[in-house]
């Protein structure tokens, strides 16, 4: 399986949902969270193209072009800025890995924020080492033990998984 | 949580814009599409082929009853939820017979569990049932030995058939006394509740593993895989005593449904409208009471803990969680 931006933020987030997300065991699609969250994909931005695929990445708008591609992806709030700051990344790294020189913007159109993203080698190295990493998650049989987190709250498979 | 809709008369039901609306000689209305997990349909009701193409971008189940044969089928959407890694987990525990001996005791474990569960609870109250309960016990105990499932199926039998007799200690009311277990028709006003209150269960299962991953064509309990569904039958055997037949005894214990409720009809007896109507309320109300959940912090209805139930096999299958049925603590 191809390892593509969503599964990098689940990675980042809960390692059982990437192995979840792989088998297509997707969450409770009636969760309030997962509702606010695909109601504000489809209202955000809606004057900009959206949903630009290249190869196996899928990103929300293109910002800029006149200078320099800038890419932005939405996200419902910051609470997962650090998985969300490392799918930007392999957005970055697969325009790359095809020649293209990005610039990354994570938006919060709720909280009216928005953060920069720049890719260094650093970060290439780091996403490289997930990428394997999640690949070996997937081939398992099995997938990992629910664990209890901060994200499970909030959660659409928290049902599933504490049942 | 979403609500389930109940339409007991005749009407039209159509999309309208972009909501549900129900046309009847009482006038319009509108039900908020977004707030409907599946639709019940007792009485005479038109609909059409927008309609349905509405459900199932909604993925909103609709059940038909009618007034003779009870339940008769259901409008269930395209999947929603589809995992091919899913599907070949449950066939393989379908054939694998080993694998489906096992989970088919567990459905009669729980079911069993809780019927005592509902005799204990009784047996404190008003009635005494503790004679009842030790030989229910003691036929529970050979289960585990059984090695078919229709060998285990058989003690599941006679263990119902015992617990059948029970009710006429538990209800107070003579009208409603249980000889034999009777079905279509039902024979008698008590049997004639439990037909009902069974096949609504059903229904109710049918919806929720309609929101899983899970393929209620393939069942492990109810052999008759050659029929639409069977895992909904399955799952409900845990439940039936917990929801249907608790809400059987409080409708007739708080003289709720009378004697009156009843027609004679066809050879068989049946509810009334009137009767369908309070019995699918106080079913409702028992399917939306709230309890406390061991493992989740929340509050879980009754209805939940159904779905619950569906992940509960779902992770047997596919992550070897081994699956133990919901059993009552009261």
């Amino acid at each position: 399986m191809e390892v593509n931006g969503t599964l990098i933020w689940y990675y980042n987030i809960c390692k059982r949902e990437v192995w979840l997300m792989s088998r297509n065991i997707v969450p409770d699609q009636h969760n309030e969270n997962i509702d606010l969250g695909k109601f504000l994909h489809e209202n955000s931005f809606s004057r900009k193209k959206k949903e630009i695929s290249f190869g196996s990445v899928k990103f929300d708008v293109i910002l800029d072009t006149k200078d320099k591609l800038v890419i932005g992806e939405t996200k419902k709030s910051s609470k997962y800025e650090a998985a969300s700051k490392w799918q930007m990344m392999f957005y970055l790294k697969t325009l790359k890995d095809a020649g293209i020189n990005a610039e990354g913007v994570m938006l919060y159109p709720e909280e009216k924020r928005r953060d920069e993203v720049l890719l260094d080698d650093t970060s290439i190295q780091t996403l490289n080492n997930m990428i394997l990493d999640i690949n070996s998650i997937i081939e398992k049989e099995e997938p990992p033990k629910a664990e209890k987190c901060k994200y499970c709250k909030n959660c659409g498979y928290l049902e599933y998984c504490y049942a | 949580m979403k609500k389930d809709i109940y339409i007991f008369n005749g009407g039209k039901l159509v999309r309208k814009d972009n909501t549900l609306l129900f046309e009847s000689v009482e006038g319009k209305k509108y039900i908020p599409v977004n707030n409907v997990e599946s639709i019940y349909i007792f009485g005479e009701v038109d609909i059409n082929k927008s309609l349905l193409e509405f459900l199932c971008t909604n993925e909103i189940v609709l059940h038909f009853y009618n007034y003779y044969e009870y339940y008769i089928g259901s409008f269930y959407p395209r999947e929603c939820l589809n995992s091919g890694f899913v599907t070949l987990r449950q066939s393989e525990f379908y054939i694998d017979y080993n694998k489906r001996l096992f989970i088919a005791k567990q459905f009669i474990d729980g079911s069993v569990k809780n019927i005592i569960q509902v005799l204990r609870y009784y047996n404190s109250r008003s009635a005494d049932l503790s004679q009842e309960i030790e030989e229910i016990l003691q036929m529970l105990d050979s289960l585990s030995s059984q090695e078919t499932i229709e060998q285990a199926m058989a003690i599941e039998g006679n263990i119902r058939e015992k617990y059948y007799k029970c009710f006429n200690k538990i209800i107070n009311d003579k009208a409603f006394t249980f000889t034999s277990r009777t079905k279509r028709p039902p024979k008698d006003k008590i049997n004639s509740l439990i037909s009902f209150g069974n096949s609504m269960l059903y229904t109710i299962v049918l919806s929720q593993i309609y929101q899983t991953n899970l393929d209620p064509r393939i069942g492990y309990l109810h052999t008759t895989n050659n029929r639409r569904f069977s895992l909904n039958l399955d799952l409900a055997e845990i439940f039936k005593p917990i929801i249907v037949d608790r809400t059987i005894f409080s409708v007739i214990n708080k003289k709720i449904i009378t004697a009156k409720d009843f027609n004679k009809d066809l050879g068989g007896i049946i509810l009334k409208d009137e009767g369908r109507m309070k019995f699918v309320k106080e079913f409702n109300d028992k399917l939306e009471t709230t309890i406390k959940h061991p493992s989740l912090e929340n509050k879980v209805s009754y209805k939940r803990l159904i779905r619950l139930e569906a992940y509960k096999l779902q992770k047997h299958i596919t992550e070897g969680e081994v699956y133990e049925p919901f059993i009552a603590r009261w």
